[in-house]
């Protein structure tokens, strides 16, 4: 480009005042909505004529899923049921162990009938055995059968306050507290020579990568049973992406500021919150995690389980503050700040999922953490470099690899 | 989590109006506590502490706690209706409206015609639940034709069916040409042809008639089978006792009275028989998702057609307007035609409570084959009488059912009242 003009936008295009004139001197805003208006006639003609009847063979397959199942009392079984397919499907009788069942249909407007993409509830009065595995199947008016298997059943607690209490102290313990107690080696951090500071950054980095993994593998996992019609894995993906650009997107925000000359975007500070969030938010999944395992009733939170958790999120706690070893201490609001925000969100969490689990809630938290987490690692190699530091050296190579492999270990003792 | 719920609310408040309406213009009852107690159910009802599901869903209160095993809900399909098949026999000069057929006489020997035609259709075999069947004349089991021993049966066949049938009946049968199978005679009929079997309705008793067209899994599991029963002639009985007994001793007096009698009550066209509540009953089973397991096993096809409506499981029942008990008359002697078409499993079995009966398994002898039992098996194809006596018990509910639990929670679940 020769002509450096200032009518070239950043993309070598042309601004569209010294466009030529529309065709036919119609204003811009008719060009504008034309595709779209003919795009709709053309779908209406498509809709109203049909062109494609005589193509048409067969119908399309019916497609319930059994999302999961919840055990509100020891003569109840509740199947929440998802209409994937294309068509309504009738939900005309249930099976439990081989055997016609009384059952209720709650929240499909009264009928047995659902629609494309409604969910329901089905209530079966069986009084089931405590860890007897009971296969239910719906049958629905075809006669197709759709297959459930509760997996050694226990009580699903409901909702109560106290229900609510104790997933806040579960939510203290393995969120708030072992992040809080992380931050303590701030003073530390704070002596250290660039070299190890930078180690501990890597560290960092290392402990969120392990944490991306782990969320990512999970959602995944959950993805499968996420109703086909939601596409379970492509959410997960629009979940990592959304999130990852998002975070990025506030950081390049910043840095505009930064250029503009604001001290306050500039400072480690920052990188902080965003270490916080990226960690709150996987600390959400987490909660989400141990919520829905109470609201199926698949819980066995002993000590053992409790110490894992502790022990797995007490190294969040220097992850979080290591970006603001460098310059002026912030205040301890801050500090404080940042350990909520890392670790409260379990408790968050731990409520939305005993209240409102689904599978597709679950991946969809579980990949956002992910994104996030895959911003921040960024976003701490960078801090690294700006600092005159080299990412890949030998030391910081290595704490990358410890902190992967700290939260490898700490992660044998949770198994939820 | 305690949240303002309009609709519940109003829905509340609406119930409340009506019921204090009525009230008002039934006798004037309300008091000012009702009015007071009310408003208080519909401001809690607002905040979402009245608001339980079971008070959204009324009438499942009422409902034994474990829940009860049975199929939801009434059939809406009313073409086929189980309490009439029990007993619909085709002789040739009554029947039913959907199975033309005659009854006349050449060279002093009894011809019964009936003309059987195959049709795809579909048919209801739980309540919601609808089947893809094959079946003769429409219905699921197909016809029972009904003959006395020597007559000559000529069925008129049709196959209007999508798929190639045929008719192969287990009589006695001295012609190959007729035994209705693809490798003789006509083979199989294709759609839209025709054939006329002739079969020499031998020996005495239940018999079963099925498509044998490849392959032979699915075109009886579809539905294309029925029975043909045999009644035995009585003057015939009289001349040939050792026919009809499995019994080497002298034949007394007494006896050929004895087996002459019991063929005159087995023979539709006898008074003795007019004595005798007769039934058929087809154990068959529906595999509805093509995995080669039955989804559906029942007793003239609809599972719990014979059951009771509703019961609460605390021995409070009612009968449903379309699953409901057979009323039998305790003083007749019941006697049931019993024919297996069960596909994909080895037996089907049959079993009475409080009772035992006389089997007579194929019904081919006058006397019993299993004297004295309340449980019999069947393998497909195999059939029998039943002789059940309620004379002595008192009136109300009697459970039969098979006695595979699975077979009987599938749907597989009778019951009589005997009154």
């Amino acid at each position: 480009m020769t002509d450096k003009g200032e009518h070239l936008t950043t993309d070598g295009g042309v601004p569209a005042e010294n466009e030529t004139t529309q065709p036919l001197g119609l204003p811009r805003w008719v060009s504008a909505l034309l595709p779209i208006v003919l795009l709709v006639l053309v779908l209406g003609v498509f809709a109203f004529t049909s062109p494609l009847a005589g193509v048409q063979s067969g119908a399309p397959l019916p497609d319930v899923t059994v999302t999961h199942a919840t055990l509100p009392s020891d003569d109840t079984v509740v199947l929440h049921v998802t209409n994937n397919g294309p068509e309504s499907v009738t939900i005309s009788q249930v099976l439990v162990d081989e055997a016609y069942w009384n059952f209720r249909v709650d929240g499909a407007g009264g009928d047995q009938t659902l629609a494309p993409m409604e969910s329901a509830q089905i209530v079966v009065p069986y009084h089931w055995n405590p860890g007897w595995d009971l296969e239910v199947a719906l049958v629905l008016s075809d006669g197709s059968t759709f297959h459930n298997t509760i997996v050694a059943p226990s009580q699903s607690p409901g909702f109560s306050l106290s229900l609510l209490g104790t997933l806040a102290v579960i939510g203290l313990f393995v969120g708030v507290i072992p992040v809080a107690l992380g931050m303590l080696w701030f003073p530390y951090i704070k002596t250290m020579s660039d070299r190890w500071l930078h180690a501990v950054l890597l560290f960092a980095a290392g402990v969120l990568s392990f944490l991306a993994f782990d969320a990512g593998f999970e959602a995944f996992e959950l993805a499968e049973r996420v109703p086909g019609a939601y596409k379970g894995n492509l959410l997960v993906v629009f979940g990592i992406f959304g999130a990852l650009l998002l975070v990025q997107a506030i950081s390049a925000w910043r840095e505009g500021r930064v250029a503009a000359g604001d001290s306050r975007a500039s400072s480690g500070l920052w990188i902080a919150y965003l270490v916080a969030v990226g960690i709150g938010l996987h600390n959400l999944a987490e909660g989400l995690a141990i919520g829905s395992s109470f609201a199926l009733g698949r819980v066995s939170l002993g000590a053992f389980l409790v110490i894992g958790f502790m022990l797995h999120n007490v190294t969040e706690g220097p992850a979080v503050v290591a970006p603001v070893a460098r310059g002026k201490r912030p205040s301890l609001k801050h500090f404080a700040a940042l350990g909520v925000i890392a670790g409260a969100p379990v408790i968050l969490g731990g409520w939305i999922g005993s209240l409102a689990y689904s599978p597709t809630i679950g991946a969809f938290f579980l990949a956002i953490g992910v994104g996030a987490i895959l911003q921040v690692n960024w976003e701490i190699a960078r801090m690294v470099r700006d600092a005159g530091g080299r990412v890949a050296s030998a030391t910081n190579l290595l704490a990358f690899l410890f902190g992967l492999g700290v939260m490898y270990v700490t992660d044998l003792f949770v198994a939820l | 989590m305690p949240s303002i719920d309009y609709d519940s609310a109003a829905d509340v408040i609406e119930r409340l109006e009506q019921r204090l309406i009525e009230s008002l213009t039934g006798e004037t009852s309300v008091s000012r506590r009702t009015v007071l107690g009310s408003l208080g159910v519909a401001g809690s009802a607002a905040v979402g502490l009245g608001s339980t599901r079971a008070s959204v869903v009324p009438g499942h209160n009422d409902e034994d706690g474990h829940g009860n095993f049975g199929t939801v809900g009434e059939y809406q399909d009313l073409d086929f209706d189980p309490h009439e098949f029990l007993t619909a026999f085709n002789t040739g000069d009554s029947g039913q409206d959907n199975v033309p057929q005659q009854i006349y006489e050449v060279d002093g020997r009894t011809i019964r015609e009936f003309e059987l035609t195959a049709v795809d259709t579909t048919i209801t075999i739980a309540p919601g639940v609808e089947f893809q069947a094959w079946a003769y004349n429409g219905q699921v089991p197909g016809p029972t034709i009904r003959a006395v021993e020597g007559d000559l049966l000529r069925i008129k066949f049709t196959n209007l069916g999508r798929h190639a049938h045929t008719i192969h009946p287990h009589l006695k049968n001295l012609n190959p040409r007729m035994d209705g199978i693809p490798q003789n005679g006509p083979g199989v009929l294709d759609t839209g042809e025709s054939f006329t079997y002739e079969w020499i309705a031998q020996p005495t008793g239940t018999h079963f008639y099925h498509c044998h067209s490849l392959p032979l899994k699915e075109h009886i599991h579809r539905g294309l089978y029925g029975t043909i029963i045999v009644d035995p002639d009585p003057e015939r009985v009289r001349e040939n006792p050792r026919d009809y007994v499995n019994y080497p001793g002298p034949i007394t007096d007494d006896f050929r009275t004895q087996l002459v009698e019991e063929a005159r009550s087995r023979n539709h066209e006898y008074a003795e028989n007019d004595a005798v509540n007769e039934m058929v009953m087809i154990m068959n089973s529906f595999d509805t998702n093509f995995d080669g397991e039955n989804e559906v096993y029942a007793a003239n096809t609809r599972a719990f057609g014979y059951g009771v409506g509703e019961t609460d499981g605390n021995g409070n029942w009612t009968a449903g307007e379309t699953k409901r008990p057979i009323q039998i008359d305790k003083n007749e002697l019941q006697r049931v035609y019993l024919a297996n078409a069960t596909e994909f499993d080895l037996i089907n079995s049959f079993h009475t409570h409080s009772q035992f009966f006389d089997y007579y398994d194929h019904g081919t002898t006058l006397t019993p084959t299993r004297k004295t039992v309340d449980t019999i098996m069947q393998t497909q194809a195999q059939r029998g009488i039943l002789e059940i006596d309620y004379s002595d018990h008192e009136p109300g509910l009697y459970m039969f059912h098979a006695h595979q639990s699975e077979f009987a929670e599938l749907g597989w679940m009778s019951f009589f009242k005997v009154i």
